[in-house]
């Protein structure tokens, strides 16, 4: 603001020293000069920009007297010509004049500067003096684009000469501030009213206006937070002369908060009483804000840093730098600076050292990059693994250092050697169980897992890469493939989980193995998608195999027993029956002897006959003992027993004779049959020795043999077993079960007899009848539970 | 009906019942019979000294007929042995009759059979 004083005198200079310290404020360039052109007075900063030495009257405003063209001495020689030729017509013409040029530093160096010059008069007109602004602008060009649009198009042929009055320049002078975004203030102390610059009136949010405005009102509008400590500061330079200087917010009546930067002076009457601040106001927030951006993205970096565990670090020409998070990483600290490759290398685990030391040597010899894992050792003894990864930096093909980053990755290389052991251990489980896991999309024809184990079942190495379903379906044996074909394709279509029990493959190395394969439909994903295990079943199923012929063997050992025991059985009974069939046929002749005499005689012939009746009795007996042997031999233990399950039972226990001559045993067993009450051995022997005769009628050429049971009319159970045999060679199909009664070579003649024995103790009876066709039927009956027990 | 000048047919059989069918067999062909259980009974029996035979049973509880045949040789005892038994076999009834047995019969035999034995 420049002061119109009207009541000037004509020895208005030197100048006042209040007004020397605000014309000292002002960030520009402010001169004085007499109505000849003559400058007078040059404020702090131009003085200071000038190199004027610190007593030189024109800091003080003291007339020296100077030529007309002091001012021109200042400027750039290419300058000096259009510059007098501008200054000698405002001095001529008395006007307005606005040019830019360059000004010489106390340094020599040179910069330009946006020049306004007025004239200030007395009220009857006379020209007073000329006051003129400086204002710094990096160029001629923007000191053109500082001007508006209308000011250069009323610039005459003689460019930089221009005329207007006060009010023009003043403008011009508003202009300037604004594009520096300074505006002044002026706070009356003794009234708190506040005149301000339009400048500071647009800082301000608000139109400018030019009546002062209250105090209070300029209060309101400093952000809260910032108004104590802006009038605290105000108060200490009223205070103790301290040059008001505060940065603080402003909230504009948009609601806008912006920054500022006020500078302030306090004026002070001769007495010493401050009646006035005079300042400047700079809008900073523009600045501020990119401040507190660059701020925010180094914070950002650094946060970002710190939590992916992350540091990096260049290493060129100018040095070696390590942001913080490395240190962090390091356990170093970071006042002492980045380490040394030595120093780095010994914080290295020893067994990574080796390798790393190579890997700087190449790095540094042939400008080579890298990415690696390796272990450091902290100085607090802490364990870490870090991967690092360096580049090179090459600025147009030359050299110029390596940039890189380095990460703590303990927590994932912990994670991943766990993982790798589980896998390592599950291999081993498969490995040593011979089970193989899997998933794979039948339909699709893709696997997406198949563990070493599941190559090694189907005879290929792991080690020789992965191979297509389609190898390990060729492996399967042919004559299985169509049923396994068949139980996949079933349970793709109807998504259902499967179990190949049993299946083989042969190896190519030519050994077949027999494998179980489980798979389960994957229900969440893709038809045809599954997943399972694979199993070789081979040793399991040899060893069934041989546990099979050992069962197989106890029970023919134990047929054989059975046999041996009736052989010994009927050997002891025919020594038992001989004697009392001897002792009567012998008593007979001797009865027939004494009836022969002459005369007879009766009394030793009743004696003989009466001994024969005993001995007869005595055989019988002998009879007897053999049914009783059922009877009262072995109590029976009589149980709840279901005829197909002993026809079961019998059945697997005859299968290898069946298999050897190739008979075919048919169950036809009614499914509603009631149980039946009966000592399980000896229903057991009865099927038994009824179905090894029907296997004895096939020995020669094979056949069928069918058991076949139901409920007959009188609520027994009828039992009807049947071969295609030789059939029965006797006449009477009564015979066949009496003792001693045999056909067969080897046969003891007693199986049917028991048979018959056992089942007519049961309360049962049995009869055979011929086929039409061929063989022979053996039947008997047993009585349902409630008849056995009545 | 006993005799002193009659032959005696000694009968050697653990069998009652056959001990006593055999002893009313010869009775009723008209000799004296005596029946023993055991050899050792046999032996205790002051014999006569008129013709006589012994029929034995192969098969005897304490001793078999065949060893006690061999008893018999072994003490000298001079007498013909009519084997009878319920179970022979021709390798035992070879080795009997080349040990000095009269004859060897099957149980059941026929009554002429034995009679024509002791005859």
């Amino acid at each position: 603001m420049i002061d119109h004083a009207d009541n000037a005198t004509e020895e208005r200079p030197p100048l006042g020293a209040e007004l020397r310290v605000a014309l000292n404020l002002i960030p520009a360039h402010t001169w004085y000069a007499n109505p000849s052109g003559a400058l007078t007075f040059v404020n702090e900063r131009g003085s200071d920009y000038l190199g004027l030495p610190k007593d030189h009257p024109l800091r003080f405003g003291i007339n020296t007297a100077a030529g007309g063209d002091s001012l021109i001495s200042f400027l750039h020689p290419a300058d000096q010509e259009e510059t007098s030729t501008v200054w000698s017509t405002c001095l001529h013409i008395g006007g307005v004049g606005q040019m830019s040029f360059r000004v010489r530093s106390a340094e020599g160096e040179y910069c330009w500067f946006l020049s306004s010059v007025e004239p200030v008069r007395a009220s009857d007109g006379t020209l007073l003096y000329w006051i003129g602004i400086n204002l710094k602008i990096e160029d001629p060009m923007q000191a053109e684009s500082s001007l508006s649009d209308g000011d250069r198009l009323a610039t005459p042929p003689l460019s930089q000469l221009m005329y207007g009055d006060l009010k023009e320049s003043k403008a011009r002078l508003e202009e300037a501030q604004r594009v520096a975004h300074v505006g002044y203030w002026v706070w009356n102390l003794d009234t708190d009213r506040v005149t301000w610059s339009d400048e500071t009136y647009r800082i301000f949010g608000l139109r400018p206006q030019e009546s002062p405005i209250d105090l209070a009102t300029v209060r309101e509008m400093i952000h809260p937070e910032d108004r104590e400590s802006v009038f605290r500061t105000a108060e200490e330079a009223i205070r103790n002369g301290v040059r008001p200087d505060s940065e603080h917010r402003l909230i504009l009546p948009s609601g806008e908060v912006r920054t500022v930067h006020s500078l302030g002076a306090v004026k002070r009457d001769a007495s010493g009483r401050a009646y006035e601040m005079f300042g400047t106001v700079q809008d900073i927030t523009d600045r501020k804000r990119t401040e507190e951006a660059l701020q925010r993205t180094q914070f950002y970096l650094s946060e970002g840093q710190r939590l992916a565990h992350m540091g990096s670090w260049a290493f060129n020409a100018a040095g070696h730098y390590w942001s913080d998070e490395l240190y962090k990483i390091y356990g170093l600290d970071p006042n002492n600076g980045a380490p040394t490759v030595e120093q780095y290398l010994a914080l290295v685990h020893p067994q990574d050292r080796a390798s790393i030391a190579e890997t700087i040597k190449r790095m540094l010899e042939e400008h080579c990059g890298f990415d690696q894992i390796e272990r450091i050792v902290r100085p607090d003894g802490q364990l870490r693994y870090v991967r690092a990864v360096a580049v090179p930096v090459v600025e147009q093909g030359v050299f110029k250092g390596f940039v890189g980053t380095t990460m703590d990755v303990t927590e994932q290389e912990l994670l991943t050697q766990e993982l790798r052991r589980e896998k390592a251990y599950l291999a081993e489980a498969q490995s040593l169980t011979h089970i193989g896991s899997w998933a794979a999309n039948f339909h699709t024809r893709q696997n997406f897992h198949l563990s070493d184990e599941v190559y090694r079942l189907h005879g290929f190495e792991p080690n020789q890469g992965p191979l297509a379903l389609e190898r390990f379906w060729d492996t399967l044996h042919p004559e299985d493939e169509p049923i396994v074909r068949a139980t996949l394709e079933n349970a793709i279509r109807t998504r259902t989980d499967y179990d190949i029990r049993e299946f083989r493959v042969c190896r190519p190395d030519g050994s077949v193995r027999f494998l179980r394969t489980i798979g389960h439909h994957n229900r969440t994903g893709e038809l045809g998608e599954y997943v399972g295990i694979t199993m070789d079943i081979t040793e399991r199923k040899r060893a069934e195999e041989e546990r099979e012929r050992l069962r197989q063997l106890e029970a023919d050992l134990a047929h054989i027993n059975r046999v041996n025991m009736m052989g010994e059985l009927a050997a002891a009974l025919a020594h038992e029956i001989k004697q009392p069939i001897a002792a009567s046929i012998t008593s007979a002749s001797a009865c027939l002897r004494w009836l022969a005499r002459d005369p007879p005689d009766l009394e030793r012939a009743r004696s003989a006959a009466t001994r024969i009746e005993r001995h007869g009795n005595r055989a019988a007996d002998v009879m007897n003992r053999l049914r009783s042997f059922y009877k009262k031999g072995t109590p029976p233990e009589r149980e709840m027993l279901k005829v197909a399950d002993i026809v079961q039972e019998i059945t697997v226990l005859l299968r290898k004779e069946t298999v050897r001559y190739a008979i075919t045993i048919h169950s036809n067993i009614d499914a509603d049959l009631p149980d039946i009450l009966a000592d399980r051995v000896q229903l057991q022997q009865v099927f038994m020795n009824l179905m090894l005769n029907a296997i004895e009628a096939m020995k020669l050429n094979g056949g069928e043999l069918t058991i076949s049971s139901r409920l007959n009319s009188e609520g027994q159970v009828i039992v009807s077993i049947s071969d295609t045999g030789v059939g029965l060679p006797m006449e009477s199909t009564e015979k066949i079960f009496e003792a001693f009664q045999t056909t067969k070579p080897q046969g003891t003649g007693m199986g049917l007899a028991i048979t018959r024995s056992i089942l007519e103790s049961h309360g049962g009876r049995v009869w055979a009848t011929r086929n039409q066709d061929a063989g022979a039927t053996f039947h008997f009956t047993l009585p349902v539970e409630a008849e056995a027990q009545a | 009906m006993k005799s002193e000048g009659l032959p005696t047919v000694f009968i050697v059989d653990d069998d009652s019942d056959m001990r006593e069918a055999i002893t009313d067999l010869v009775e009723s062909a008209g000799l004296r019979a005596e029946s023993f259980a055991t050899g050792e009974e046999f032996l205790g029996k002051q014999r006569p000294s008129n013709p006589s035979c012994l029929v034995l049973d192969v098969r005897l509880p304490e001793m078999s007929g065949l060893d006690f045949q061999r008893q018999l040789a072994d003490t000298n005892i001079q007498i013909p042995i009519i084997f009878i038994t319920a179970h022979g076999d021709i390798p035992m009834s070879v080795r009997a009759l080349k040990s000095g047995a009269v004859e060897f019969l099957t149980k059941p035999f026929r009554d002429q059979d034995l009679l024509d034995a002791i005859h």
